[in-house]
This record gives structure tokens, sequence and C-alpha cells, in this order.
């Protein structure tokens, strides 16, 4: 069993602040992680090695940084990893990454067949959830966005069976493979590498391949030149202006609690209510 | 166990002692571990701020052409004695102080911790993260063999295991080298705040001439509401660094919350003004020991080791503590790397780490002040009843009453008298005099 | 047909199109609030040549494409095939793609929904365009006379326009409920109108050509359906505690309405991931919404500042919550919620004592 793990380096955007100032970002001090949902995805795969032998490669587009976020998953039990920087990868939006993500993911398959690609549901700096989409289209894989669970795994007869939320509910549905997920936290839950995984991982060095090596992509589609897509503008949401004020402690409960009923009233909000009323106390 | 879990040194933790003694082991041809908690080294560790480069150039002679993370060279240092609405300010500042590298730089834990772990990466040591060591591991005659950790299949093993765990040295405890934890008297609670400014702003506010000033002053009196304690205010590059630190006895029977009284210190009419404006990048917490001298750890076991905080390295009055830290993780590594050599572990092989230390100024300067914190402790208000004293002898002085200058004198002695008989006064003198002489 | 140096043809119609979503015959709303959006977009665009145009893919869907005409579609792109029946990625992406190489709409919208986020980066692959996902507001670009489609990033702490200058369609997903939903047209209105019509397009594909089969769907054990709620109230972390939930659930049941909670809440397990408004939860538009300990971080209010009428409710007097309320309560949520409810039922009482 092989399994390829698209993971991306994000910034940890619950410790993302803002500067008052001047509106942008404070990006200094935010710590690098890997994108929380790829570390389920590489769970995944795993387990799916503990269960079936084989092999995991971890696959980046990134800065040379990146390759922290490398060793992390190889500490997980990642068994390869493939670091794809050049200056000309940078600023590519979600078009430009699929293809070079496609093109490195059809490099491995030509050293040797690959049974599952697994990304995260969506990278939480962009929030885009476009780049398994588009990998998948690529390589003309099948697609199993928002997979929550692997009920059914055959490498021999390359089919698998998977559970993908929606909001209608889970559909169960069964693939040939290789197929390309993009994977909810539910896939696996992470367990404690064990040690030996750590100290391979901090003798490890990733592969580092570039626009022209191993793979020769276009240079058209790389990048910022590749990108259809362009930030016209970024900006801090803006405030509406505020409302009415009032304080208990200022006009007492009752008084507050009549405003509240009037502007209520008033906003023709009220008349919502259900026609069966009636809570305890309500009519005979 | 696997060829490849096997070392010739274990280091615990990943501070300025534990990475000092790596580098040197490793320098000297050992394959060394060192196992860290943190996310990475320098993930949750917190300090004032001021970094002597003396015991980092021992380690790493080219330590400044391989960039390190500093924030400011320290050129300019002193003292705020500060009573609740005034401040006397004692500033040095100097062309001495100029010159690169520079004797002290400002530096932040969270940035210099990594560069330090990743030059010992350099040097060919292996770098475990997110892992902490649970257990010292030990044969049946008591000699240390390795360590356990909380991982999965965790358990790593070397003859010689070196404890740079810092202040919770609860390994050290473990192995009966320190007795039971550290008692709240001889501990500081420190906090910390880190004040986000534009550096231009910064060196408006501090009168520097640019990113290449920088100064450090450590605070005393209404900062610690007079207790025994200090507080300190340091530029970094685009950010001020503000801490106070009390001993936990001190806040516990007082009942006061550490980030509490750093939140009136920052208040104070003459600290407010520096921060103004400013954005908090990050706040935290940390332990000092300051037990002194003649409540340190035993530094050496069987195939062990103690280095820095863990065993107490703290010289508090001059705020020295990496540099002690370093100097022992340096001589302890030395000190490993002869008993390589030799093949000899025990005890009576690794007591030259002490002989080691004991010439140093580490050990030197631990004696010498061994009667501070007693000194503190026993006349804990002494503190504060000086700087106040201090402060409104100032005020008279620096104002004109239209009484003669003579008279203002004699009031104040007067103010003097009131607080402390000459009889006190001249006994605080001669204990403070012991205390520094040692 | 990438960076086709001809963007704009001089003459002829400038297409916009909306997908309309469906899964076993029923349409999502977001459809109807895309065709909505549409519709001003081809006013701001080009009131002369711009139209909006509709995609539809699915079996047995001819009634849907009549009801996006009622929606001002003036054109319906249908689909039928048994292939379709259930949605899967392959064959709706070979459809549509094949749709938009025929007839090169311009823009092209899509909802952000799982089914509508799982196929639209597959077209904009296949058509080599560009997309920009999860948006919260479009409009054209008054100098560039393009789709400026914004939407919020790292965590919605920011806001970001993006364009799509060189490539066609500008592909966008936007979130249910961001935009209102518009009032369909009166029926005669389209029979009076030639141009509503539906255009049928082969699918050729068939099904031995897709390596996906749908076993079965459990349906969700929960659904919640805070999207479409008129009254909401929501309850943050300053109900200190789950026993608290009770009182806000009294509280929107006297509203007739439904409880939705702030992030902190559902990472306690205190009720499910459906309840959670904000950026990582639902974004919602109910005529109230009542925030009661809630303080207003930023991921929350993307999810909720498109209330009609915000009541909030907080201990904290610089709560940023207040900030964007029609009407702030300093106060304590416990005093003032029970008599909240209670004031509501008597009223109602009251009422029907006088009948
Ligand atoms: C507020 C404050 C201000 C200070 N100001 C200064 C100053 O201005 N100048 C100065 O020189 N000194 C200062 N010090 C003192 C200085 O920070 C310490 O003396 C120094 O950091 C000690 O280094 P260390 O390596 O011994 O310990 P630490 O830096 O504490 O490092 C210990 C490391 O061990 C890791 N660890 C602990 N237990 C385990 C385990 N079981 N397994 C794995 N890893 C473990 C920890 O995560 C940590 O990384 C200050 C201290 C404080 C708190
Ligand atoms: C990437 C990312 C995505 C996120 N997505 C979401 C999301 O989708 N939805 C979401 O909600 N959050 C989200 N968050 C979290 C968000 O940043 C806030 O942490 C969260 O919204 C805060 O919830 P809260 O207002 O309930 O809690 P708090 O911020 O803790 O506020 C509690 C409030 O209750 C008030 N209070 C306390 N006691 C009382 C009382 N007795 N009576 C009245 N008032 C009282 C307090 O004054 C305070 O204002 C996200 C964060 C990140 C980083
Ligand atoms: N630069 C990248 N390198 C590798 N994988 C990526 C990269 N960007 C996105 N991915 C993968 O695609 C998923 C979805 O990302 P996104 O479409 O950006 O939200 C992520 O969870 C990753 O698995």
């Amino acid at each position: 069993m092989h399994a390829v793990v698209a993971i991306k380096q994000v910034p940890d955007t619950t410790n993302v602040r803002i500067d008052p100032d001047t509106g942008t970002l404070i990006r200094e001090g935010v710590p690098a992680i890997v994108n929380p949902y790829d570390v389920h995805a590489l769970e995944m795969a795993v387990r799916l090695k503990e269960r079936f032998g084989g092999q995991v490669t971890v696959l980046t587009m990134g800065p040379p940084k990146a390759a922290e976020a490398l060793i992390e998953c190889v500490e997980q039990g990642a068994d390869r990893a493939i670091l794809l920087s050049d200056r000309k990868f940078g600023g590519a939006d979600t078009l430009a990454t699929s293809y070079v993500l496609a093109g490195a993911i059809e490099a491995i398959r030509a050293e040797g067949p690959v049974d599952l690609l697994l990304f995260g549901k969506q990278a939480i700096d962009g929030d885009t959830a476009q780049v398994g989409p588009g990998v998948a289209t690529r390589l003309g894989v099948p697609l199993i966005t928002y997979a929550i669970e692997i009920e059914a795994f055959d490498p021999l007869a390359r089919t698998a069976i998977v559970h993908r939320r929606t909001e209608l509910g889970v559909e169960v549905l069964e693939t040939a493979l290789p197929a390309l997920l993009t994977v909810e936290k539910e896939i696996a839950a992470i367990a404690r590498a064990p040690l030996p995984n750590l100290v391979r991982a901090a003798r490890y060095r990733p592969e580092v391949w570039d626009a022209a090596q191993p793979v020769a992509f276009d240079a058209a589609k790389l990048g910022i030149k590749g990108s259809p897509t362009v930030v016209g503008r970024a900006f801090t949401p803006a405030a509406k202006a505020p409302g009415e004020q009032i304080e208990v402690a200022a006009l007492g409960l009752p008084a507050v609690i009549e405003r509240a009923l009037t502007r209520l009233e008033a906003a023709g909000v009220l008349a919502a209510g259900p026609p069966s009323a009636g809570g305890p106390g309500g009519g005979p | 166990m696997g060829a490849d879990l096997r070392f010739d040194a274990i280091v615990v933790g990943g501070g300025p002692a534990g990475v000092a003694a790596a580098i040197t082991m490793a320098k000297g041809g050992l394959d060394c571990v060192l196992i860290e908690r943190g996310r990475f080294a320098g993930a949750k560790n917190l300090f004032g701020g001021v970094l002597y480069t003396h015991a980092l150039a021992d380690i790493l002679p080219d330590y400044w052409s391989r960039q390190p993370p500093f924030e400011r060279p320290v050129t300019e240092q002193g003292y705020w004695l500060l009573s609740p609405d005034s401040a006397m300010r004692i500033l040095h500042k100097g062309e001495c102080y100029k010159g690169e590298p520079a004797a002290a730089y400002t530096a932040l834990r969270a940035r210099f911790d990594p560069w330090f772990a990743e030059q010992a990466v350099r040097e060919g040591v292996l770098v475990i993260p997110k892992t902490t060591v649970t257990e010292v591991r030990r044969d049946d005659q008591g000699r240390a063999i390795g360590v356990a950790t909380d991982r999965p299949e965790g358990e790593v093993s070397a003859p010689i295991v070196v404890l740079a765990e810092g202040v919770n040295n609860l390994l050290t405890q473990q192995l009966g080298l320190a007795r039971g934890d550290l008692p709240p008297r001889y501990v500081a609670l420190a906090v910390k705040e880190v004040i986000g400014l534009p550096s231009a702003e910064i060196e408006a506010r501090f009168g520097l001439a640019g990113p290449q000033e920088g100064v450090a002053i450590d605070i005393f009196g209404d900062a610690t509401l007079g207790l025994p304690g200090t507080a300190f205010l340091y530029t970094d590059t685009k950010a001020v660094s503000i801490g106070v630190g009390l001993l936990l006895e001190e806040l516990v029977h007082h009942n006061l919350r550490p980030y509490e009284v750093l939140a009136r210190f920052k208040a104070h009419p003459a600290v407010r003004p520096y921060l103004a404006g400013g954005t908090p990048l990050e706040y935290g917490a940390h332990l000092i020991p300051e037990q002194g001298y003649d409540r340190m750890p035993q530094l050496v076991a069987d195939g062990v080791l103690v280095v820095g905080d863990a065993a107490c390295m703290v010289d508090a009055l001059h705020r020295e503590g990496t540099n002690l830290a370093m100097t022992a993780g340096r001589l302890a590594g030395e000190t490993a790397l002869e008993a390589h050599r030799e093949q000899d572990f025990s005890a009576r092989a690794l007591r030259a780490y002490r002989r080691r230390l004991a010439e140093s100024f580490v050990l030197k300067d631990l004696k010498q002040y061994r009667r501070m914190t007693d000194l503190l402790d026993s006349t804990p208000d002494l503190l504060g009843t000086y700087v106040n004293f201090i402060n409104e002898a100032a005020q008279r002085y620096f104002t004109a009453h239209g009484i003669p200058k003579r008279e203002m004198e004699a009031e104040i002695l007067g103010l003097l008298r009131e607080r402390r008989s000459f009889l006190g006064v001249a006994r605080d003198l001669m204990r403070l005099l012991r205390g520094m002489r040692g | 047909m990438s960076g086709a140096p001809e963007l704009t043809a001089e003459t002829g119609p400038r297409r916009i199109w909306v997908l309309i979503e469906q899964q076993g015959g029923r349409v999502h709303p977001v459809s109807w609030e895309l065709l909505g959006a549409a519709r001003r977009l081809a006013v701001e665009l080009d009131a002369d040549r711009a139209i909006v145009e509709a995609v539809l893919l699915g079996q047995d869907v001819g009634a849907i494409a009549q009801e996006a005409l009622r929606y001002g579609a003036r054109r319906v792109h249908l689909i039928e095939d048994p292939v379709l029946a259930d949605y899967r990625n392959l064959p709706y992406a070979v459809g549509i793609s094949r749709l938009v190489q025929a007839h090169r709409p311009e823009i092209f919208l899509i909802g952000a929904t799982s089914l509508g986020r799982d196929l639209a980066s597959a077209v904009a692959t296949r058509v080599e365009t560009g997309l920009t996902a999860d948006c919260t507001e479009l409009t054209i670009d008054p100098k560039l006379q393009i789709l400026a489609a914004t939407r919020p990033t790292f965590g919605g702490n920011l806001m970001a326009t993006i364009l799509c200058r060189r490539h066609r369609p500008q592909m966008a997903t936007v979130r249910p409920r961001v935009l209102p939903l518009p009032e369909p047209l009166p029926p005669a209105e389209i029979r009076g109108e030639t141009r509503g019509e539906v255009v049928r397009a082969p699918l050729g594909l068939v099904e031995a050509e897709v390596p996906l089969r749908r076993l079965r769907l459990i349906p969700g054990a929960e659904r919640v359906d805070l999207e479409y709620a008129e009254v909401i109230v929501a309850g943050g972390r300053g109900l200190g505690d789950r026993d608290g939930l009770p009182l806000l659930r009294q509280l929107a049941e006297a509203l007739g309405g439904v409880l939705a909670v702030s992030r902190p809440l559902v990472d306690a397990g205190w009720v499910s991931v459906e309840h959670q408004v904000g950026q990582t939860g639902k974004t919602v538009r109910p005529k109230l919404y009542v925030a009661a300990g809630i303080s207003g971080a930023v991921q929350h209010r993307v999810g909720m500042s498109g209330a009609g009428f915000i009541l909030a409710i907080n201990k904290d007097p610089h709560a940023p919550i207040f900030q964007i309320a029609d009407l702030g309560i300093v106060g304590d949520l416990y005093e003032v919620v029970p008599a909240l409810i209670d004031d509501l039922r008597a009223r109602r009482s009251g009422g029907d004592d006088g009948r």
C-alpha cells in the first residue's frame, strides 16, 4: 500500500493578531503548524500502512521553511517527505498549486503504484478547499471530499468504501483506487508517535524538488504567472455603527426589559412567536 | 533497544544549560541526544531578557557569524528606585558599552533558544522535541543508563545523563539530588509582558540613537510594593519587556496575584509613558530558583550531571542565570568528554565538574552572595523603606522651599530617622555589606 | 481555452451563470440567492447585454428548471441523465465543463455548500480558470468591469477582495445566507417574456465511465436549520455552565426561534457543531438574533452580522458585540433572560385572556 499525503504549513490562525493601528496582519511570531486537517489525513495513511504494510509519502509545496512541517510528518510516521520549493512556485493560487502537486504525484506514480491520495478538507489559512478537488481532476482519479471514515480498503481489489459528510447526511461511496480523499478530522484520531519515529525524523532531510528537477514544470503555469486570481484588496472587516446600549445597573431591570420589548416590537421581529404559545403559566 | 536509540550522552532540557552541554559534547565527538518537552526548544521558556555573551563565546567562539537573534545591545543600564509617586533613576551610559559584539544583549527566549538549539543540530546533536523525560533509568547499582520518556517505545540509553531541566527539577528530585520541592521562601515567581512598539518610538522614549542602542533597567521599591523582589524594563528591537518578580512566600503572605502586581507597576506614573500605545505580544510567568549557594542540589551522581536552573545556578542580585547555565553546561560537557575518554562515569570521576565550577565565576559568585536572600528575607520591608526615603529626600533636595540648605539637610535626616533608628540604619548597612562581600 | 486574449466579445450576450444545486429534487436555496445576486450583477455589469442563466443537472428535474426561470434566469441549461441521479463529482464536472466551454459565460456562481465546493474546483480546473471560495460579497469593480469577490481569510481576521482578470469564467462560490433570498417573479411575468427558455444538452458520459458509486445515504441524525431560521437565540461562554442552555432554549421557544451557540460551547462538547454560528460554523440571516454571553469575536460576527435585528446581552459594556448590536443590554444574562421570558409569556397569555 502506498499513500501520498499532501500537507501544507500554515500560520496558526488561532494566534493571528491584527495590528490595531495599521489594520494589517501581524505575521511575526505566529507559530507555523501543519494544517490541522492534514495531520488527520496523515494519521489515516499511517494507520493504513500499519494494517497493510507499505509506505507513506508526504508532499508539500512551500518555502524552504516548510521542511519543518515535513519533519513533523516523519515524526508522525511518514516514510518519505518531498518539499517542492522554488521561487517560481511563489504566489500560487489554487489552480497553480494543484498543477504542481499533480505533476509531483505523477512523478511519484511513475516510480511505482500509488493507492490513495489524502488531502485535508481545507487549509486554515485560505479556507478554500479547492486544491484537493483540483488535483483529483488533473490526475483523473475519483474524488471524495469531506471524508470521515474509510469503512473498507482493499489494495488488491483496488477498491475502497468511504463515508463522506454532506448537509443531507453521510454518503457511503464505493470507489476505485487510487482515489483522492479530502478529509475531516474524524477520519482518524491522532495517536502519540513512538520515540523511534522522532529519532528518525531528527536525522531526516526531506527531498527538495524544484521547478526543473525531477519534474520539468511548465513555467507559464507556475506561481503568480499561472494563477488566474489575484488579491485586489485586503482589509479588516468594517464595524457597523453601534446601536443603542442600555444598562441594567443604571435603568433597573424592569425598564430595560420594557425597552427591549418595545424595540423588538418596533423592529417587527416579535410576531414570529409560535401560534401555539404557552409554556408553563400560559393560557388556561 | 535498537542501536539507533543508544547514545554517548543524553541531555534533558533545551534551555541554555542543556544546549551548551550538548554542543560541547558534540564538538568533542560524542553522539548526543537532547530531549526537550516543548514544541521546540524555547517554546515555553521565558526570561527577563539580558544575555551575556562571554559564556556564549566560550562555547561557540564564532557565535557572532552565526547571527544570533538578539534584540538590542545593552548600551545603557541602571536602576530605578520607585516610591508610589516618584522615581529616582540612576543610569549608566557610555561609549564603553559599544563595540561589536557587545558584552550583553537583550533577547527573547522564543527566538534565542531555537537558534541556540539549531547550532547544536549543526554540531551534530540529535534534538528531539515534544517529548518529556519521565525518569532516569538506573542499573541495579544505581548508575544512570538512560532515560524513559512519555512516548511509546520511549526509552533511550547512554552512560551519561545531563539534567538541564530548569527550575522544576523533578528528575533531579527523583534521583534524590535535590531535597523535595523548592521552598516558597527561596523561589521567586516572575511575570513578564512583551509590549510591541515601533522601534523609532522606543528610541525616542528611551533616548536611544538607533537600533544599535538599548537599555536595561532594574527597578526596586514600589514596583514590588516595597517587598523584596525586582522589576525590570528592557528594550527589545520592536518591543519592551517589562516584568516583576517576588518571592512566592511574599505573594502568598500578602495574598498578591502576580499579574495584578505587574498591572499596578505598569500603571506607575514613571513607567506608564514608556508603554503607552503598545500592543501586548506575549505574556508569561516563570519561576526563578533563589535558594542560594547553601541549598544547591548535589551536582553529580553516578552517570548524572546537574546544570543550570535545575541546580539553582542563579545570581538573582545581578539577574544573571543564562550565563551561569551556559557555563555550567559547558563544564559538564567537558567533564562528560573526559569521562568517555577514561570510560569512568562514576560520581567520583564526575566530581571534576564541581571542581571546574568552583574555579569559575559560577560557584564563586553564588558563594559570595550566599547571604543575600536571607538578608532580604529577614528584613522584608528594608527595600521599601529606603527607596521611599531616597525619593522623599530627593524631592526636598531638588525643590527650593526658601529654607536654608542646612535646615533642609536636617529635615532629610529627620525623614530617615522617622523610618529607622540610626542604629538600625548602621545594622542594615553592615548586613548589606556582608551580603555583598560574601 | 485559458487566457484567451478576447475576454469579452464585442457583441452578443454576456452571460452570468448560476448553478442550481439540487439533490433528490430538492433545491438548495442558496441557488435562488445566487440568482438574485446575478440579476444585480447583470445590471452593474452591462444592463443591455448581460443576461442571467442557470445551469441545472440531474434526473427528472424539469420542474426545477421552471422554478429557476421564476427566480430570474432567462435561460436554463439543463442536462438530464440517469447518471446524474445522485450527485457525483465526475459526471457533474464533465457535464458543466462542456457547457462552459460551449457557451463561455463571463461569471459563474456556485453555492459554497459541500456539493458546490466539491464541484466548483473540479470545473475551474477543467476549464483552467480562477475560482474564489466562500465569498461573502460580490460586486462588479466599476473601473475594471470585472467581478470583485470578497471573502474572509486568516480565520476571519482579514477580508480579501479577489479578482480574476484574464480568465473566464470568473468563478466564485458563495456561502448560503450571506445574500438575501429574492422574491420569485409572479408566473405571469415569465410567461409574458418570450426569452425564458430551457435548453437541453446531452451529458455525453455513461455510467461505466464513472469510477464511483453511492451505496447508501445515512440521513443526518440532527438537522438544525439555523441558516433559514427567522429567530435565533445564541449563547456563548458567558453562560458559564451547560446548565444555562435550557434557559436559552426557553427564550428561543418564547420567541419562536432556535438555539445557536458560539464555538467554545461546541468545543466544550455542550452542543453539536450544527448549532455553531460563525467563521467555522454557519452563516445566519435571521430577522432577530439574540446574543447572550457572547463577546462578539470577529469569527463569530462574520456568521451573524447580516441579521436584521441584533439584541446583545453582556455583562461587559465594552464587549465587541455591542458594536454591531441594534440594542445592547449591559447586564447579567441570568437576570435579563428570565425577565425577558416572563414578559414574553405574560404578553402572550395576556393576549389570550383578552380574546
Ligand atoms: C523573569 C526572569 C527573568 C530572568 N532574567 C534573566 C536575565 O536577564 N539574564 C539572565 O542571564 N538570566 C535571567 N533569568 C534566568 C535564566 O532564565 C535562567 O537561569 C536560565 O534560563 C536557566 O537555563 P536552564 O537551561 O538551566 O533552564 P531553562 O531555560 O528553564 O530550560 C529548561 C528546559 O528543560 C525543558 N525540560 C524540563 N523538564 C524536562 C523534561 N522532563 N523532559 C524534557 N525537557 C524538559 C524545559 O522545557 C526547558 O526548555 C531570568 C529568569 C526569569 C524567570
Ligand atoms: C480560525 C478560527 C475560527 C473560529 N470560528 C468560530 C466560529 O465559527 N464561531 C465562533 O463563535 N467562534 C469562532 N472562533 C472563536 C472566536 O475567536 C471566539 O473565541 C469565540 O467566538 C468566543 O466565544 P464567546 O463569545 O462565547 O466567548 P468569550 O469571548 O469568552 O465571551 C464571553 C462573554 O460573555 C460575557 N459574560 C460572562 N458572564 C456573563 C453573564 N453572566 N451575563 C452576561 N454576559 C456574560 C463576557 O463579558 C464575555 O463578553 C474561531 C476562532 C478561530 C481562530
Ligand atoms: N502548498 C501545498 N502543498 C501541499 N498540499 C497543499 C498545499 N496547499 C493545499 N494543500 C492540500 O490541499 C488541502 C486543501 O487546501 P486549500 O484548498 O488551500 O484549502 C490542504 O489540506 C492540503 O492537503
